[in-house]
């Protein structure tokens, strides 16, 4: 018995290790391609991992339409939700026989995903791409899709936040939109009455939390990073933005809602519990729409308090290994391209391009004239959470120290301190 | 006698009230299976009038293809296990074969994280080219269903009396025959047991029906965790394809569960 | 005839370990191009000195107490009521079970709102009662998580425990009893040594699954508030699969193993040797 596990044990270990050595690194090298206007009789099947979004619903909706101009290419999208698809990106990208043609990539992925190799430039298919006007994409969007100077994507959707209040209540108690700091503590403290609360909060640990502490640092005037890269949260700005944050937290948000994420606070404010929430742009339709609720319709939105707000935005791009580069393309540039995205705006698709908001027809027939002025007010002042490297790393570090210090389980002070460490020490 | 009623009166109050916890949460969702997203904001809404939209969608959705296939991995893991586990049992019972190595091993990858293993287990389905299939699925749910199954028959086939194989090689069967015709039959009921345990465990996994799973063919646990959506949790939805998952393991477990109590009781477990 | 379990354990459980082991003497990560490079104990060495880790493994221990505790206590309870019931046997039994059968992750989200302050029914309960507990915030959500494995899986200490007192043999039962010795007398002397063999494998195997704890975090709270219910599975998918670092995602994995293992061959020679005397 002995000998015989002895050998089994021999044989396993060689097959793994031998099955190591085929599989690991990629290194596939991210070939440039420099095909802009794709063939309409190009036949091949795209393969699409999205985000279950909105958005996602919105563009296949617009499949018909595209296969019109490009009848033998075929779009399969899969959709799921952020994590799951997250986890089954990266294994695509680990094999050589990969299963997406085509991906969105969140904001943060871009500086960890372009260095790997696993995105192939884009550059000179938008300079070969007529009509495409790349300068009319938002500012703050083309940026992220740009790595160390080279492009790897094309904005599909962006989720800057913004105030989302119920307008009734506001006016109700005299009260007038937030602009500054100061004013939303006290507007959210006036709103705070009885069984209604003045903002609902997500103080989730992690990625919720910063995202939205981050609205209130960028209102006391302070930022993220220095110029020069380093962590930036050690200012008496960011000092002043947690202290208003935890006074919030304990005076004008829901009771025992420390794990709050958006989906809490969104049915907060949608019942009427909440007078508002910091969210993105685009949940304003949702929160409107005839089923949400009784108070559809009362809501309105509005750029954050002190102007500046969070951005995070997701990207097309086209993976290195992918098996219908240039049919990808095709679907990218023409769902991107001034038209269609006319379209999909109007249909309630969240704004890419400065054109679009100002087109006639999607003030006229869309979500209204002051919701898409909201919006270019928005994005035309907006940061990412993260920049460089490691981007999921920082942001759960440094919301892990945000957790802390709202739960009381750590100074101010000290939990800035050690976010900023971790930022200098992940990303420096 | 006096003391006798009180303690059944005790007793009752206890079962109930465990009634009551375990209950509590499974009428929530099978109530909210029913309820329209802006209903299911009420926490004090009992009446109403029921709505079949999330049954509906969930089925549309595909949810009883993907019951079927967590159905199939989950038969093919327990039948593989019970099978291996039972000879290997047998024969670490009856011989102390591997020692504690053998036993205490395959225990190694319950104590893994599944975040660990996930990715050797998908690298090895890519070199050995069945990523496209269950294959790798069942591999991974095998590891952790076998190692319990065997533990299991482990202690059942301790109880065992030797004498009962050593009558049956007198009577000229061979070892093998002895196992499968007069020592495997006494722990028939313990195999059912681990059997019931062995499925449920599988029958639950989400982590690896995400990574291991090809693209169309979602496992169960994971077509419900894909209501949580962007958007919010799809409660809804997500309730309606909660009660698909559970009701026919309940009621399976209701016709069984009485050959289950008796299966373990049938012979105490040892180790 | 140990052949086949061996061949399946060596494909199932042998080769994908090999693999892991190897994936933490390197640098690999996810995002890496090239191969992997050998870097020894290097791995080993960095998640040793990582507080997160340390901090997350005894977050963990201290989960798995508390909820295989509540579940032993309460499933023997429980388990000695059925025994004794006359009434609804079966559907009583079988209600029971029904916990265990739901995916955990959705039982997570399940409580989630049933737990929420707003949307929930059982705060609306409590508040209908005058009374309010902030079940996920600091200092109380980690109980909270274990109440919730507790509510889960205690049907299956109850299983095992019911089979192991009716398996228990009636006579020294009856003896005592004729003697004239109380129930509790009966239950510590005689039932409770008797059921130590189940017991024992009972506890062990409820107790590795619970080390295992990821989605009742990953669907409440994150690991939050701060790091109070960071947990190891939590911890390492944070670092391997969202950090991409799986090389030393591994290596924390085995360091849990170098813990967890002896453990158990420790207890169980001692439980062994007691059984045995």
């Amino acid at each position: 018995m002995r000998t015989s596990l002895t050998k089994m044990f021999a044989i396993t270990a060689t097959t793994a290790l031998l099955a190591a050595g085929c599989a690991t690194g990629t290194g596939v090298e991210a070939e440039s391609s420099d095909v802009g206007e794709v063939a309409a009789d190009t036949s091949a099947t795209v393969r699409i991992l999205m985000e279950a979004v909105p958005d996602t619903d919105i563009v296949q909706g617009l499949i018909a339409d595209f296969n019109a101009e490009y009848p033998d290419i075929t779009i399969e999208i899969e959709s799921l939700a952020f994590d799951q698809m997250r986890d089954k990106l990266i294994a695509s990208f680990q094999s050589s026989d990969p299963t997406y043609d085509l991906i969105v990539a969140d904001n943060p992925w871009m500086d960890d995903f372009a260095p790997a190799g696993f995105l192939a430039p884009l550059d000179d298919r938008i300079a070969n791409t007529p009509g495409l006007d790349h300068e009319d994409f938002f500012g703050p969007l083309r940026e992220i899709a740009e790595v160390d100077g080279v492009t790897y994507g094309v904005p599909f959707y962006n989720y800057a936040l913004g105030y989302l209040y119920n307008e009734p209540l506001l006016t109700g108690a005299g009260l007038s939109v937030p602009t500054s700091l100061d004013e939303l503590v006290t507007t959210s403290k006036a709103l705070t009455s009885g069984d209604q609360t003045g903002l609902a909060m997500q103080p989730q640990r992690g990625y919720k939390i910063f995202e939205e502490w981050a609205n209130f640092l960028f209102a006391a005037g302070g930022s993220i990073y220095n110029e020069d890269g380093s962590g930036a949260l050690d200012s008496p700005e960011a000092q002043a933005a947690l202290e208003a944050y935890i006074d919030l937290y304990n005076t004008a948000a829901p009771e025992n809602s420390l794990n709050w994420a958006f989906d809490e606070a969104f049915r907060s404010v949608s019942t009427g519990a909440s007078a508002a929430m910091v969210s993105y742009n685009w949940n304003l339709p949702a929160l409107n729409s005839p089923d949400a609720g009784e108070f559809a319709g009362n809501f309105k939105l509005a750029p954050m308090p002190g102007g500046k707000q969070v951005l995070g935005s997701w990207t097309w791009a086209i993976p290195s290994n992918s098996a219908s580069s240039d049919a990808a393309w095709a679907f990218v540039s023409w769902l991107t391209s001034k038209e269609v995205d006319v379209s999909r705006v109007i249909a309630g698709g969240a704004a890419i391009r400065e054109s679009t908001l100002q087109d006639e027809r999607v003030l006229a027939e869309g979500f209204g004239a002051d919701y898409y002025d909201a919006i270019i007010a928005i994005l035309s002042n907006a940061a990412p959470l993260s920049e460089g490297a490691g981007g999921e790393e920082m942001i759960q570090a440094v919301g892990t120290e945000l957790s802390e210090a709202v739960a009381g389980t750590k100074s101010v002070e000290d939990a800035l301190k050690d976010a900023n460490d971790a930022i200098n020490s992940i990303q420096g | 006698m006096r003391a006798q009623g009180m303690m059944r009166g005790v007793r009752g109050i206890f079962l109930i009230t465990a009634l009551v916890v375990v209950g509590f949460p499974l009428v929530w969702v099978t109530l909210a299976s029913f309820k329209t997203p802006a209903q299911l904001n009420d926490p004090s809404l009992i009446m109403f009038s029921p709505s079949l939209t999330n049954w509906a969608y969930v089925v549309e959705e595909g949810i009883l293809q993907a019951a079927g296939r967590s159905a199939l991995v989950a038969f093919i893991t327990v039948a593989i296990s019970a099978i291996a586990g039972s000879a290997a049992a047998y024969v670490i019972s009856s011989y102390k074969a591997g020692g504690t190595a053998t036993r205490f091993g395959i225990l190694a990858a319950q104590v893994l994280p599944p975040a660990v293993l996930v990715f050797p287990f998908l690298t090895l389905a890519y070199v050995t080219q069945v990523n496209d299939t269950l294959i790798p699925l069942i591999f991974a749910h095998l590891s952790f269903v076998l190692p319990v199954v065997t533990w299991f028959l482990i202690g059942f086939f301790d109880s065992v009396p030797r004498s009962l194989e050593e009558q049956a090689r007198v009577d000229g069967f061979s070892r093998f025959k002895a196992f499968l015709l007069v020592v495997l039959p006494q722990v028939y009921p313990g195999l059912g047991a681990a059997i019931i345990f062995g499925f449920t465990l599988s029958w639950n996994d989400m982590f690896y029906g995400l990574i291991l799973t090809p693209t169309k063919s979602a496992i169960l646990p994971v077509a419900i965790a894909g209501f949580n959506t962007f958007r919010g949790v799809e409660l809804g939805s997500m309730s309606a394809a909660i009660l698909v998952a559970v009701i026919p393991v309940l009621i399976a477990s209701f016709f069984i569960q009485k050959r289950l109590v008796q299966g373990i009781s049938g012979g105490a477990v040892k180790y | 005839m140990l052949l086949p379990l061996l061949v399946v354990a060596g494909i199932a459980v042998g080769l994908p370990l090999v693999y892991a082991f190897y994936l933490s003497l390197t640098d690999f990560s996810l995002t890496q191009q090239g191969v992997a490079q050998i870097v020894g104990a290097d791995n080993y060495i960095a998640s040793l000195t990582n507080e997160g880790l340390w901090g997350a493994i005894g977050t963990t221990f201290t989960y798995v107490i508390i909820a295989v505790s509540f579940e032993t206590v309460i499933g023997l309870l429980i388990a000695l009521s059925l025994q004794k019931q006359k009434w609804a046997r079966d559907i009583t039994r079988a209600m029971l079970l029904a916990p265990m059968f739901i995916t955990p992750i959705a039982v997570g989200l399940t409580f989630r709102f049933l737990l929420n302050d707003q949307l929930g029914a059982i705060p609306y309960l409590l508040k209908s009662l005058g009374t309010n507990y902030d079940f996920l915030g600091s200092g109380k959500a980690l109980f909270t998580l274990a109440m919730i494995d507790v509510w889960q899986w205690t049907p299956f200490m109850v299983l095992l425990l019911l089979a192991g007192l009716e398996s228990i043999p009636k006579q020294p039962l009856e003896a005592a009893r004729v003697d004239g010795a109380n129930a509790v007398y009966i239950f510590r002397r005689i039932t409770l040594p008797l059921l130590t063999p189940i017991l024992s494998v009972a506890v062990l195997l409820r107790s590795l699954d619970a080390l295992k704890v990821f989605e009742y975090v990953y669907a409440t709270t994150r690991g939050g508030p701060g790091t109070e219910t960071e947990t190891i599975q939590y911890f390492t998918y944070q670092t391997g699969i969202q950090f991409f670092r799986l090389g030393e995602a591994s290596s924390m994995a085995f360091i849990l193993l170098l813990i967890v293992l002896p453990l158990i061959v420790f207890l169980f020679r001692r439980i062994d040797r007691r059984t045995s005397s």
